[in-house]
């Protein structure tokens, strides 16, 4: 009762206390317990203690016990289950099996007997004190594959021992190397399903298998819920190994594997010797010791493998040892799979197999083409002398099927991949190239084209493009359905062609569901048959110009009208009815004659039929006659580039066409270059012919027919384009007078002129021979002297050009013009005759005058001889009556308001003898006096340039100034004037002005006076002495007069001696001839006639 | 596929003196011997090196060599001077003979397995493919020799025993390795017996 107090108290404290769904500990604790209870009996009394139970089925449960070793020798044992139907059970062990028993509590009592005596022990047990543990496993299998590195585990769970679906848990450890590394632990949960199960397990190790020992247990634990004893796991089940290393003789690990790109990989070399290096390739490697005599190195991320794969050798002291590896890719997808057939016998398939997979030989990609419905399949074989990017596979076709599904499997060591590809084939027709292209002629338009194009079609139609060419037509592609065919040879008709026409057919074909196109088969020549000649040759005909023949033209048939080769032509005419052939003309010639009358008045019908070797055209009909045209006028035309432009207006009565002829003006009779036939409805034509010429006068001739007979409307002069003429023309200076010229030209010839002439122009220019600017200068850089005359009158040929100068040399030159331009001119040379008229007038008249004037001076000295006697040549001459230097005066100054031969009355002291000197040569009979030597300035710098001027000296005239003389003039109160000509004429009043301001620097010239002037104070002193002297002495000092002037070339001639200067005019006399002063004369003081006056305005001329 | 092996046929009738010295039947055979040897010895380190340089590192390295490399059914040529200038004319030829008739049929090998491991290396399996008609020729050449000499000659050995599918690519590396190796030895090898052969014979 105690100890099964105390196993109910520790079975509800364990309860209390326990984890839940924790049966391990609760387990544990209830053994311990037991145990411990059971001890303390048993080893106090020397009885059986300890009764453990166990059960690894649920159905049976084994119990033992401990008992004393002193009495447990010998001893019997007789275990009762209390209340029980089981008997009693006789045994001498310390074990004993029963049954399951109920989950109640039972009482065993436990009986030994032995020679000391007997003892009974009584145990309380139950289904709680029960521990199940699982028993050992049924191995199937254990195999390891070398090759993959990987375990397969196989066994029964022997889940027919178990009445009810239990969980089970799977404890799998793999150990390695000598000290036994935990290489894996693998857990892992299944349910037993009341019968015996095969379960699997597979591992595969980082390293290869061979390289070291590997060790495997398993156990594993039922969680059967309806026990309510202790559940353990069961014992550890060590494993053995089948299948062994392959051979001996391998020392590295693993051998020839394939591996993809990126894998982390372990080698290892298993030698009895010590290995040294290692090495992946070209890369040094470090070794990680597996076991005494192996040792690995450890490869990440693999890079792709050359062909013959990357070698890892291990080197020893004596020896190497190696394998290789092959890193590569799995197969890609297989791009662009294509399936189509040529024939509709085989199908063709092809693809590129994307990336490289870096594998070759027979770790290469295998490619299988499977068709899905009719399940057959097709391998690739490799050709490795073919090998390019893209990949095929023939496939036979299957009759009857045109929808193909098919799958290309692509497999190697590493992987695969596959593409699908669903084709109706009919639809995928790229027919084979055509051969044996062949032509035949059915007529001169049709042919029939053979070809042959292998395969099988008889189940579509052929679609197929036949490319006809021809130098005359060029390329015209035609397609045609024809009915496929199992036989291969196709024929079909071209028609429509040219005759006799080199002709170059080749053929392509597709399905008519179109795919692809074959490539074009090769070329076929062939040449149409002749045909008839489809029209009459185009005809002209002109009369002869005696008008005894007419000339039959006709131009060649194109080649489309051709219809072949024409041999020759036949012409006929004749009047209505009765028709006369000339003979047959062959090919080359396109014109005859027909020797006809014109004045005949017979209109004959001409007619031309071209022949060929199949016969002959329809003929082309001319009449030989034209209707008259009364109003016809000459109209000129000018052409656009190479081509001339005809316009006419639209006239119903025109029913047949028109023609325009044209031939070179020049040209006699007949003339034709050519003609071109327009229909009746046109109102225009434009004519261009290769060999018009510009600056060529061609003449066209329009006709329009009228009933079959041609009327010519329109006669028209043209050029395609106008040119400058290429010749002057030729003129010719018909008269010449003083003042003007007449010229007369020719007409420029036609060819030379190049176009219409619209002008000439006319230049003359006044010059010397030889200067003439005329020529050589374009008309716009002409100078402005040179005249022209634009002529617009063509018909005009002369020209009078006058307002001429008389005796004058002109540069003519004549230059006609058309619209093309100015032409080259032709340049001449005139001179003017003399004005003989002008000439005498110019003579004449003066010739007059001076008569006259003698005349009538004659006539005045007659009348007045008495008085000239009296005054000039008195008997006794009076100095006071002299009126000599009165007439002096007028007839030098010329002027009434100069006053400087007003003499002051005489004073005969002032006057001194004069000594008798010959002075005389420079007086003259006129008072003038010229003077050949220019007077220089005072300013000695400022040299007068001007010699020539005739400078007069001024009679000489003694002033002596008394009255009112302003101390300004005083400085020329008495002067020697120098005066030219010109000056002398100079109204007085400019000289005055100029006097005043001049005279005050004393800058007047004052030869005779020596007055040495400084400064104007001195001047103004001085001005008053000399009113004092007021007197001209020119003889006073003659040094100072030299000194004064020294330029003066009178100073120079006369010399010191010379003191007549400024002497009156006086023929004969050598006095001075100084009248008395007049009082009453106005401005007597200081007038133009003075040196002072002259020498002052000479600066200013 | 080699049309090379017609060269050394032309160059042997080229090359073959007429010596009235010796008897002709001698005389021809060893110099067709000899000619052959000395042409096959210009090409045997082009052979190796192109072999070597398809294999990948460390073969393909720069001077590597693996004289620790033998092949059992393969005799070495390496051979003391003395104990090789001591054999008697008909041992040495047959030594000879004997050793081309196995590099002929290693070199088939060898070319097989380089059809795998290289498939698409030409130059290398025309180089091997050559390599091994030169060695059967040369040894129909000794073979004339040793009828001259009048030597027994004995029936061809099969060199390579049973058909060694099993190998690794290494050692089928190694393989091919130790064949142009050792045909290349034995090569110099023949030239030297044909010289001593000729030096004896051909006057």
């Amino acid at each position: 009762m105690e100890v099964y107090f105390y196993l109910r108290l520790l079975l509800k404290r364990g309860e209390n206390k326990r984890m839940r769904n924790s049966s391990k500990f609760q387990w544990l604790s209830s053994v311990i317990f037991l145990y411990l209870v059971n001890q303390a009996h048993g080893q106090k009394r020397g009885v059986p203690h300890d009764l453990k139970c166990i059960t690894h089925n649920l159905k049976i449960w084994d119990c033992s016990w401990e008992a004393s070793y002193r009495i447990n020798h010998g001893t019997t044992y007789e275990v009762c289950i209390v209340n029980s139907s089981y008997s009693c059970i006789q045994t001498e062990k310390t074990h004993f099996e029963i049954p399951a028993l109920s989950l109640a509590d039972h009482e065993i009592k436990i009986s030994s007997t032995h020679v000391s005596g007997n003892s009974v022990t009584k145990f309380i047990l139950s289904e709680r004190n029960v521990s199940l543990v699982p028993a050992t496993l049924q191995i199937l299998n254990l195999t390891a594959d070398f090759s993959t590195s990987t375990l397969y585990l196989k066994w029964n769970d022997n889940g027919s021992a178990f009445p009810h679906h239990s969980n089970v848990i799977w404890e799998i450890i793999v150990l390695y190397k000598e000290d036994m590394e935990v290489a894996t632990v693998a857990t892992f949960n299944t349910t037993l399903m009341g019968k015996d199960s095969v379960h699997h397990w597979n591992w595969t190790s980082d390293i290869p298998l061979e390289c070291t020992a590997h060790h495997v247990k398993i156990r594993y634990y039922i969680d059967e819920l309806h026990f309510f004893g202790q559940k353990e796991w069961s014992e550890w089940i060590p494993l053995r190994i089948s299948g062994s290393p392959i051979k001996e003789s391998y020392e590295v690990f693993p051998r020839d594997k394939v591996v993809p790109v990126g894998s982390n990989m372990m080698f290892c070399c298993v030698v009895e010797e010590t290995v040294l290096t290692a090495q992946y390739g070209s890369e040094k490697c470090s070794l990680i010791p597996l076991d005494n005599k192996s040792v690995g190195i450890k490869i990440n991320n693999i890079t792709i493998s050359p062909s013959s794969g990357t070698n890892v050798v291990f080197t020893t002291r004596s020896n190497l040892y190696g394998t290789v590896v092959f890193a590569g890719y799995p197969p890609d997808i297989p791009k662009k799979l294509n399936c189509e057939t040529r024939d509709l016998k085989e199908i063709i398939c092809s693809w590129n197999p994307g990336r490289p997979t870096g594998l070759v030989g027979p770790r290469d990609t295998n490619y299988i083409l499977y068709e899905r419905f009719s399940g057959r399949n097709v391998t690739y074989k490799r050709d490795e002398e073919h090998m390019n990017e893209n990949h095929q596979l023939i496939f036979q076709m299957i009759s009857g099927q045109e929808r193909y599904n098919f799958t290309l499997k692509a497999s190697n060591p590493l992987g695969g991949s596959e593409a699908v590809i669903l084709v109706d084939i009919t639809q995928r027709v790229y027919p084979h190239t055509p051969s044996k292209l062949n032509v035949k002629g059915i007529n001169s338009t049709a042919i029939f084209l053979e070809w042959h194009l292998s395969g099988n079609f008889a189940n579509i139609n052929l679609f197929c493009e036949i490319e006809i060419n021809s130098a005359y037509s060029g390329q015209e592609l035609r397609n045609i359905t024809v009915k496929g065919l199992e036989t291969s040879s196709y024929h079909v008709s071209v028609d429509k062609l040219i005759p006799y026409t080199m002709y170059t057919f080749r053929v392509r074909c597709s399905s008519e569901k179109f795919w692809k196109w074959s490539k074009w088969s090769n070329e076929k020549q062939y040449l149409t048959m002749e045909g008839i000649p489809s029209k009459g040759p185009d005809i002209w005909r002109e009369w002869s110009a005696d008008g005894k023949s007419v000339i039959i033209y006709w131009k060649p048939l194109p080649f489309n009208e051709a219809n072949g080769k024409i041999l020759s032509y036949d012409v006929s005419y004749g009047l209505e009815e009765e028709t006369q052939y000339l003979s047959e003309i062959p090919d080359p010639h396109h014109k005859a004659e027909i020797k006809l009358d014109r004045n005949d008045y017979n209109d004959y019908i001409i007619s031309v039929v071209a022949k060929n070797s199949v016969g002959s055209s329809p003929p082309s009909k001319i009449t030989s006659l034209e209707i008259p045209n009364e109003d016809l006028k000459m109209e000129q035309v000018v052409g656009i580039g190479n081509g001339i432009l005809f316009h006419w207006n639209y006239d119903l009565n025109m029913t047949c066409d028109y023609v325009i002829k044209w031939c070179n003006s020049t040209r006699s009779e007949p003339c034709l270059i050519d003609w071109k036939k327009f229909p009746a409805n046109s109102t225009g034509a434009l004519i261009e012919y290769d060999n018009f010429q510009s600056g060529t006068r061609y003449n066209f001739f329009l006709y329009g027919c009228k009933n079959q007979k041609y009327q010519l409307l329109r006669s028209i002069v043209g050029y395609t384009e106008e040119l400058a003429p290429n010749v002057a023309p030729n003129f010719t200076v018909e008269d010449t007078s003083a003042d003007s010229i007449l010229v007369k030209w020719e007409d420029i010839p036609v060819e030379d002129l190049r176009g219409f002439l619209r002008g000439y122009l006319f230049y003359f220019e006044k010059g010397e021979k030889g200067t003439s600017k005329i020529q050589g200068l374009e008309s716009e850089t002409r100078r402005s002297d040179v005249k022209v005359k634009n002529i617009t009158d063509i018909t005009q040929k002369t020209l009078r050009i006058v307002d001429l100068q008389g005796k004058t040399g002109y540069h003519l030159l004549l230059q006609a013009y058309t619209d093309g331009g100015v032409g080259p001119g032709k340049a001449m040379y005139v001179v003017t005759k003399e004005n003989s008229e002008g000439l005498i007038i110019a003579i004449l008249i003066p010739v007059a005058v001076a008569i006259f004037v003698g005349v009538v001076t004659s006539i005045l000295c007659y009348r007045k001889r008495e008085w000239i006697k009296e005054t000039f040549y008195p008997d006794i001459p009076n100095p006071e009556n002299s009126k000599a230097l009165q007439f002096h005066k007028s007839v030098c100054e010329g002027s009434s308001a100069l006053k400087t031969l007003e003499m002051n009355p005489c004073t005969p002291n002032n006057v001194e003898v004069v000594e008798t000197r010959s002075a005389a040569p420079k007086i003259e009979e006129d008072t003038e006096i010229k003077s050949p030597v220019a007077v220089v300035p005072e300013e000695g710098s400022d040299a007068e340039p001007e010699n020539h001027v005739v400078v007069s000296y001024c009679p000489p005239i003694i002033e002596e100034e008394i009255a009112n003389a302003g101390g300004e003039e005083a400085g020329g109160s008495s002067q020697v004037i120098y005066i030219d000509i010109q000056s002398m004429y100079q109204p007085q009043a400019k000289p005055e002005e100029e006097l005043e301001n001049n005279s005050v620097g004393g800058a007047g010239y004052k030869p005779q006076m020596h007055l040495p002037v400084t400064s104007t104070v001195e001047n103004i002193i001085v001005a008053d002495d000399l009113e004092k002297t007021a007197g001209y002495r020119p003889q006073a000092n003659v040094n100072a007069w030299n000194l004064d002037s020294p330029d003066s070339p009178r100073s120079i001639d006369s010399n010191s001696e010379v003191v007549s200067f400024g002497s009156p005019c006086s023929i004969n006399s050598r006095q001075f001839l100084i009248p008395p002063k007049d009082e009453e004369s106005p401005k007597s003081s200081n007038g133009g006639w003075s040196f002072t006056n002259f020498f002052q305005n000479k600066p200013n001329d | 596929p080699v049309s090379q092996p017609a060269s050394p046929c032309l160059l042997t009738l080229l090359l073959t003196p007429f010596t009235l010295g010796a008897p002709i039947s001698l005389t021809d055979p060893i110099n067709q011997a000899y000619n052959l040897a000395l042409y096959m010895q210009k090409n045997t380190s082009v052979l190796l090196q192109t072999y070597l340089q398809y294999q990948g590192s460390p073969f393909s390295d720069p001077g590597f060599s693996a004289p620790e490399l033998q092949l059992s059914n393969l005799p070495p040529a390496a051979v003391p001077f003395m104990l090789w200038r001591g054999l008697g004319d008909g041992e040495r030829l047959l030594q000879a003979r004997g050793a081309f008739s196995a590099l002929a049929q290693h070199l088939q090998l060898v070319s097989d397995d380089q059809a795998d491991l290289n498939p698409s290396s030409s130059v290398l399996l025309s180089q091997l493919a050559a390599a091994r008609l030169r060695a059967q020729g040369l040894m129909g050449n000794i073979v004339s020799v040793m009828t001259a000499l009048g030597v027994s000659i004995p029936a061809e050995m099969d060199s390579l025993g049973p058909a060694p599918f099993g190998a690794s690519a290494f050692e089928r590396k190694c393989r091919g390795y130790v064949v142009t190796r050792e045909y290349g030895h034995w090569t110099d090898r023949a030239v030297r017996d044909m010289a001593l052969l000729k030096a004896k014979y051909v006057v």
